[in-house]
């Protein structure tokens, strides 16, 4: 798609179809997308391969999406890096515990695709 | 948890005390409704991929008529409502990626459904735990630590207040279009 840089971003979701919904917002508008089930899988991807964006859910087996973001804002890579969260959770407790990780932002499932993409735009 | 076999009513008399109680059958119950709703998912899961897969392949086809129709010499190009309708095909899109989404949430609460009717069902095989009032709301507790969306919570609540099922039930209907406009709520920090 013109216009946009091909930057990267990585999705993380443990639902198959949340990761498909993502994954065809995401590069309909130009984007590559790299996909992670929980927490540790994104962590190891991450660690191997720079993204310029991070979307993750909270709540998954394994590693959850707050302390991902925890465990990513320690590596010098990522201390800059956008990290938005995307989830069913809209309790204010969660959402501080969030921000209090590191996270850039907060998203209620489910999403709007239009205002993801303006959302995503804004923070990279 | 492996019950024993629910006797047919011509067997009640038959049937061993030790192995028969109201407990048990209630257990076995919880679980029947568990196991129905976990096949029923099941099935769900294959034939909402299916859609899923279907509903891709759709766009791809829509992304490129729209890039075809973009590459086409000026006066080749197709009229405006070729464009309005490649629009509309878009936003039709979009909505359904939305649409979509209420799936997985969906099998998110009926997950936490299933985990609550098997807390249950082993609860209630324990007299001793089953019998004390205390042990109950320590139960609610932990089963309402499962909820993650608000109307999880929010029914769960009105119920523990000692509304009717019905009139929960109704209220969180009621509540539907507040609902879905805080889905999709942005902020960032």
């Amino acid at each position: 798609m013109s216009g946009v840089p091909a930057q990267s971003i990585l999705a993380v979701d443990d639902s198959a179809s949340m990761r498909q919904m993502v994954r065809f917002t995401l590069e309909g508008a130009g984007y590559k997308v790299v996909q992670a089930a929980d927490g540790n899988e994104a962590l190891e991807l991450a660690r191997t391969q720079a993204v310029d964006l991070v979307l993750t859910d909270v709540n998954m087996p394994g590693m959850d999406g707050i302390t991902l973001v925890r465990e990513l804002r320690t590596l010098p890579a990522y201390k800059f890096t956008p990290m938005l969260v995307l989830t069913t959770e809209s309790g204010a407790e969660t959402k501080q515990r969030g921000k209090q990780a590191g996270a850039t932002g907060w998203i209620v499932k489910p999403f709007n695709p239009d205002q993801l993409l303006a959302t995503i735009a804004r923070v990279l | 948890m492996q019950l024993s076999p629910l006797p047919a009513p011509d067997d009640d008399a038959q049937a061993p005390a030790d192995r028969w109680s109201p407990e048990r059958q209630l257990a076995q119950m919880l679980d029947l409704c568990e196991a129905q709703m976990e096949s029923a998912l099941a099935e769900s899961d294959g034939a909402v991929d299916q859609l899923i897969k279907t509903f891709e392949g759709l766009a791809e086809t829509m992304r490129g008529a729209r890039s075809v129709a973009a590459k086409l010499p000026h006066e080749s190009r197709p009229d405006a409502d070729f464009a309005n309708q490649l629009e509309s095909m878009a936003e039709q899109m979009a909505s359904a990626v939305v649409a979509f989404q209420f799936y997985d949430k969906l099998t998110q609460r009926l997950g936490h459904v299933r985990y609550s009717l098997s807390t249950l069902a082993l609860f209630v095989c324990d007299r001793l735990q089953s019998s004390e009032p205390n042990q109950w709301r320590k139960l609610f507790t932990s089963l309402k630590r499962l909820y993650r969306t608000e109307e999880e919570r929010r029914l769960f609540q009105l119920m523990l207040d000692g509304v009717s099922a019905d009139d929960a039930k109704a209220q969180i209907q009621q509540s539907a279009e507040s609902r879905t406009a805080s889905a999709g709520e942005i902020e960032l920090f």
